[in-house]
């Protein structure tokens, strides 16, 4: 099948495909940011169970393969009458693995700071707070920007776990999936979804760049 | 620097006084209790859905069930070892291109490496799946799920491996260069495995995200631990106990990997620190 062929009866499909795919990992991300950022600070809060739960979470979503948590939402957790939509159940399994990184970006993060600025801040009467969300934090995400950058490419491959439930509209990888199931799409269905996701990886990395340029603290 | 033990984490508050220490202790009973509370929602929902029935765990107490998933392990580790191998070769001859003098080469080497590192595994798994038989090539489930696995993580091993061999100081090469040594030679005999030793932790982090991939082979039906558990589950009706076990089991092999990365880092970092004090005297 040639390339005009495939794209005018595919070509709205794979249009709806990359919406799916950049709202998945848009979703995600901001998702991953918001619990990666809560379990860091539970990670470097003076309260030993938070501290716990957060390295369990780190060690547990880091370590989990994305097809095995995806298959518990799906199909495991209805037995414990916690049914969700297949949409939902994607998008809890792509937030959670990259929430895990994201605290390990962080935590590498917070450990280039200075520890002479944390004990200035002290010694001037900022509270345990204060310190975090006025000293520690802003550095540290500072520093995070080029690895944050790649999981954000990162937490887009994740999204290709959307191909393994029924989603409509279907990610990027689902349609080339469903194109070669019923059709015969051959080699340029994939080739037009590989190069959405790179063209995608690659504006996110410039993006990244630009702004790691701009607001990296050199020491 | 003689704190350079301390982390930032242990630098964020300084001994407790007695009020603090005892709002601590109030803080850490409410989250002791928040998180007591946590659990026992979940094992009580576990209960109310009849999920605690020894019939779904007494499968765990038979050497039949274990052995049965030691085969989908060994199954698993065969696909993760055999795609690492092939990663690491892939990884080594890409990172050859980044650094070589040619420039078309070069940009040949860098569009792949880009190229791998942005299309998913699952995606690289459907080219081999459905799209090569396509042109009348089928291959064994087997590498159906490994030549994905390995090419879509020889992008990011190719990095690096360029990033070792940017790490090797430049006293080393032109050295080399200065006793005759060929270019070939003074990479291969003395770059080279100074850069190796530099990425270890690295590639063994790189080893956990080809563990995680070989997770799709249930999309081939290659025998995996994954694929292994679905049979399990459509012979004994236990299917929540045993996706939660299979997925025990993932995350202790990846910690063991990572254990071992943060392992040869510390290692790496001490010979690192040992040699630059050796030189600062002047040896």
């Amino acid at each position: 099948m040639g390339v005009t062929e495939l794209l005018s009866q595919y070509g709205d499909k794979y249009i709806q495909a990359l919406f799916t795919t950049w709202k998945l990992t848009a979703l995600a991300f901001a998702i991953a940011f918001v619990i990666g950022v809560l379990v860091t600070v539970m990670r470097v809060s003076p309260l030993k169970p938070l501290r716990v739960v957060g390295d369990i979470y780190v060690h547990i979503f880091r370590n989990i393969p994305g097809a095995s948590l995806l298959i518990i939402l799906v199909y495991a957790l209805p037995y414990l009458n916690v049914v969700w939509s297949y949409f939902t159940c994607v998008l809890i399994a792509v937030s959670l693995i990259p929430a895990a990184f994201c605290s390990e970006y962080l935590m590498a993060g917070i450990n280039t700071i200075d520890i002479g600025q944390i004990e200035a801040a002290r010694s001037i009467g900022m509270t345990f707070t204060q310190v975090i969300s006025k000293v520690v934090i802003p550095q540290a995400l500072r520093a995070s920007v080029l690895p944050l950058t790649n999981l954000l490419v990162a937490t887009m491959l994740t999204t290709a776990l959307a191909s393994q439930v029924p989603l409509n509209p279907r990610d990027l990888t689902g349609l080339v999936a469903h194109i070669n199931t019923h059709a015969v799409g051959g080699i340029t269905a994939f080739v037009i979804s590989a190069a959405l996701y790179c063209a995608t990886a690659v504006v996110i990395g410039q993006i990244g760049n630009r702004i790691d340029r701009k607001v990296r603290i050199l020491r | 620097m003689s704190n350079a033990h301390v982390s930032v984490r242990d630098a964020l508050y300084e001994a407790p006084g007695p009020k603090t220490r005892r709002r601590t202790a109030i803080g850490t009973g409410i989250a002791l209790a928040a998180i007591a509370f946590l659990a026992v929602g979940v094992v009580r929902q576990f209960y109310i859905t009849g999920q605690l029935d020894s019939k779904y765990w007494s499968i765990f107490t038979k050497s039949t069930t274990w052995k049965f998933l030691g085969q989908g392990i060994a199954g698993t580790l065969e696909v993760a070892l055999t795609a690492g191998v092939i990663t690491f070769g892939l990884g080594f001859l890409l990172m050859l291109g980044r650094i070589s003098d040619s420039k078309v080469v070069r940009g040949i080497a860098t569009a792949l490496v880009e190229f791998t590192r942005g299309v998913p595994t699952l995606l690289f798994l459907y080219f081999f799946f459905l799209v090569v038989p396509q042109f009348g090539l089928t291959l064994p489930s087997f590498w159906k799920i490994t030549l994905p696995v390995a090419i879509s993580a020889c992008g990011v091993v190719a990095e690096v491996f360029r990033s070792g061999v940017k790490a090797v100081p430049k006293g080393q090469r032109e050295a080399a260069l200065s006793i005759g040594m060929s270019k070939s030679h003074v990479f291969l005999k003395v770059v080279f495995p100074q850069a190796i030793r530099y990425v270890i932790p690295a590639l063994l982090s790189e080893l956990v995200i080809v563990v995680k991939d070989t997770t799709f082979a249930y999309v081939v039906t290659f025998p995996d631990l994954m694929q292994n558990a679905k049979v399990l589950i459509s012979n004994y009706d236990a299917l929540l106990s045993v996706y939660l076990v299979v997925a025990v089991i993932y995350i202790l092999i990846n910690y063991l990997l990572n254990r071992a990365s943060d392992f040869a880092a510390r290692r790496r970092n001490r010979t690192l620190m040992a040699a630059q004090q050796n030189g600062n005297k002047g040896v």
